[in-house]
């Protein structure tokens, strides 16, 4: 059986380990009174700790004073064992400081912000909102869509449909922030933003997300301020124009939600949208290549964590 | 659920400490009773579901679809599921897909685990597969030690006191008496929960399920039908580390799966008349309570402080009826379906866990008296 003793699988963990060698606040912590086969047969404390780059990693504590959650570590290599055969193995201990970190990381506070994911059509917007949403629930919600289209198949629940009449006087009476109507030869479509959902997601103490493009995002910025937008660009991977613009055409052909006349038509816009990527520069805090979810997802996570403590 | 699905057959062993059993003789045990309950042959069964975590680690089986199958006569079709502590309600989502699709009409689900045919230091080792074996592991945590990191956040955040957790595992022992099946059948008082063994700094042994040998089964059918409707079946899932959490004192796959399973079987909290939840740890039952809507963040201690209208784990939970690992989920079905049988009322609730909530599965059962009669 595999045990956290094999030497292939503590290297492992200290090449991350080290990757990361950062001071950090502990969040939780408990004391092992019986570790597992492989380690000294001691009790054993182990923290979980948020380190200063936002990610949490789980390591052995050192230090003599019974440690205390909100409490700084600063990491240190440490000869953790010899293994039965005889190899020396390594890893990361937190030693416990005599400070406490200053601000609680668990309550976040986001009065005022809205984050922003801008992007041509099959980029992944949708699919970052939604797992973004979904890691930081506790602090982030998507602001649904308003629009006077008929739903599809293939919708993501991200939208709050309403008759073209509706949608004229949400528009009209002022409680819409932003709006646009894209008239086109294959559909007719409108879509804004519920000033009232904003509003009521600053009232959770949630930062609002909202899945938009540059004529919304524009009206975002105009209403609220460009300051109050933490805004992401996401550009499809490819080095030219074309590469990126062949990536979006599989991604939509892939996805099926849109008829062939609405690919080509979105194709034309997504090439003006890239262009606006130049020409509006100023609208964009951050742009990310959505080459790998992953790396994307972290990026924006650690902004937005960010973005709380501010 | 797209279909009427009925339990109609429920059995299973005493959890315990059996060294004279196998997991096959386990596994047998439980499929009987349940078939000799049913108002049905066991030539009626056209699938078998099993599941099971540990047996090829532990008991060195694997191909646990043909033990089960090799049971009857007809060697029906049969597959293994596996999902840590999740592993037995998982089986019986499995099998609710299998008959809403119409693969099968009746179906037997085994849960089963022979855990005390390994050492200590090995079962810690194999149950630590339920974390993450990359980020939670190399550090030397077990998995008393996650969930000591859950109970000492929580009581941090909430200022849960000692003398407080100390209720829920008396309560837990105190509910077992009653329960033929349970493995611990003894009182507990809250000052010998607080004064045994620290395992994970601040659970103690009593705040611990047990290591335990056990099996339970029951029969699902769409073609005969029984007072007892499967309303709902919900699974969902979180990331499998605790790093990778923003908090560790809710659990969002509790929360998901609770709001789609009412969503189901379209009732409210206050409908549920009994709930059998996960209790692997004393503090988990606390916030198992708070993430499916019967309690405020902090406040689940309230269902131990008081008596109740509604009942928490009446069987003892995996506390004191003991925790054969995939057998749990499939045993919590058929302790509520007990419940709802002997109380006549309508609904009651079955929500089981694995590793630190990174699958959860709830399951409604809907109780209708003279509907069948």
């Amino acid at each position: 059986m595999r045990t956290p003793d094999s030497p292939a699988v503590a290297a492992r963990s200290l090449t991350r380990q080290k990757a990361r060698l950062l001071p950090g606040t502990l969040l939780s912590f408990t004391t092992v009174t019986h570790p597992p086969k492989g380690f000294p047969d001691r009790p054993r404390q182990i923290g979980l700790i948020e380190l200063t780059d936002g990610h949490r990693v789980l390591g052995a504590l050192s230090g003599s004073a019974e440690p205390k959650i909100g409490q700084v570590v600063i990491p240190r290599m440490h000869l953790s064992r010899v293994n039965a055969e005889g190899l020396r193995l390594y890893e990361v201990v937190y030693e416990l400081t005599e400070r406490m970190a200053e601000t609680a990381s668990e309550t976040k506070e986001f009065p005022g912000y809205i984050l922003a994911l801008t992007g041509p059509s099959g980029v992944g917007k949708t699919t970052v909102s939604l797992l973004l949403t979904k890691m930081l629930s506790d602090f982030t919600t998507k602001v649904p869509i308003v629009t006077s289209r008929t739903p599809k198949e293939g919708d993501d629940q991200e939208y709050d449909y309403v008759s073209t009449r509706e949608f004229e006087r949400l528009e009209k009476s002022g409680a819409l922030v932003a709006w646009t109507h894209l008239p086109s030869e294959s559909e007719q479509r409108s879509y804004g933003y519920r000033k009232n959902d904003i509003e009521a997601i600053w009232e959770q103490g949630k930062l609002p997300v909202v899945v938009t493009e540059m004529q919304l995002l524009q009206g975002l910025a105009g209403h609220f301020g460009r300051r109050s937008i933490l805004s992401f660009g996401l550009l499809p991977p490819g080095a030219s124009k074309r590469a990126m613009l062949s990536h979006l055409l599989h991604r939509m052909r892939a996805r099926g939600r849109e008829t062939d006349a609405q690919i080509e038509e979105r194709l034309l816009n997504a090439q003006a949208d890239l262009d606006y990527f130049t020409r509006a520069a100023h609208l964009f805090d951050h742009i990310l290549v959505n080459e790998d979810l992953d790396s994307v997802l972290k990026v924006i996570k650690g902004h937005v964590l960010e973005l709380s403590k501010a | 659920m797209q279909k009427d699905i009925s339990l109609i057959g429920i059995g299973q062993t005493k959890f315990g400490e059996w060294w004279g059993k196998s997991l096959f003789t386990l596994i047998e045990e439980a499929v009987d009773s349940a078939i000799l309950s049913a108002p049905c042959s066991a030539l009626d069964i056209d699938f078998i579901i099993v599941a099971n975590m540990l047996a090829e680690s532990v008991n060195g089986q694997a191909h646990l679809g043909a033990v089960a199958s090799s049971l009857l006569p007809h060697h029906p079709p049969a597959l293994r599921v596996e999902a840590a502590c999740a592993s037995g309600s998982i089986a019986v989502h499995t099998a609710c897909a299998l008959l809403e699709s119409g693969r099968a009409e009746t179906v037997l689900v085994v849960g089963a685990e022979k855990m005390t045919d390994a050492s200590g230091d090995e079962i810690t080792t194999a149950l630590m597969g339920a974390a993450d074996s990359e980020k939670d592991a190399p550090c030397g945590l077990t998995f008393p030690g996650l969930f000591g990191l859950v109970a000492r956040r929580y009581m941090h955040e909430f200022g849960l006191s000692r003398s407080q957790l100390n209720l829920v595992s008396a309560r837990h022992h105190l509910n077992a008496l009653k329960n033929p099946f349970a493995q611990f059948r003894q009182e507990m008082t809250p000052e010998q929960i607080g004064a045994s063994a620290l395992v994970a700094d601040p659970l103690r042994l009593l705040d611990c399920s047990p290591i335990s040998d056990g099996a339970a089964a029951c029969i699902l059918s769409t073609k005969h039908h029984s007072p007892m409707r499967i309303a709902a079946s919900q699974t969902s899932t979180d990331a499998l580390s605790i790093a990778d959490r923003p908090v560790l004192t809710s659990f969002s796959a509790t929360k998901d799966s609770m709001q789609r399973a009412l969503d189901e079987a379209d009732c409210a909290t206050s409908d549920i008349a009994h709930v059998e939840l996960h209790d692997c740890f004393s503090v988990a039952a606390l916030i198992a309570l708070e993430d499916m809507g019967f309690a405020e963040s902090g406040e689940g201690i309230r269902w131990y402080e008081q008596n109740t209208p509604m009942t928490v784990n009446a069987s003892g939970g995996l506390k004191a009826c003991g925790h054969p690992v995939a057998a749990t989920g499939i045993k919590q079905i058929i302790d509520v379906s007990k419940q709802l049988q002997a109380s006549g009322k309508r609904y009651g609730l079955a929500h089981n866990f694995g590793g630190v909530g990174a699958t959860c599965c709830v399951h409604i059962l809907q109780h209708s008296p003279h509907a069948h009669a």
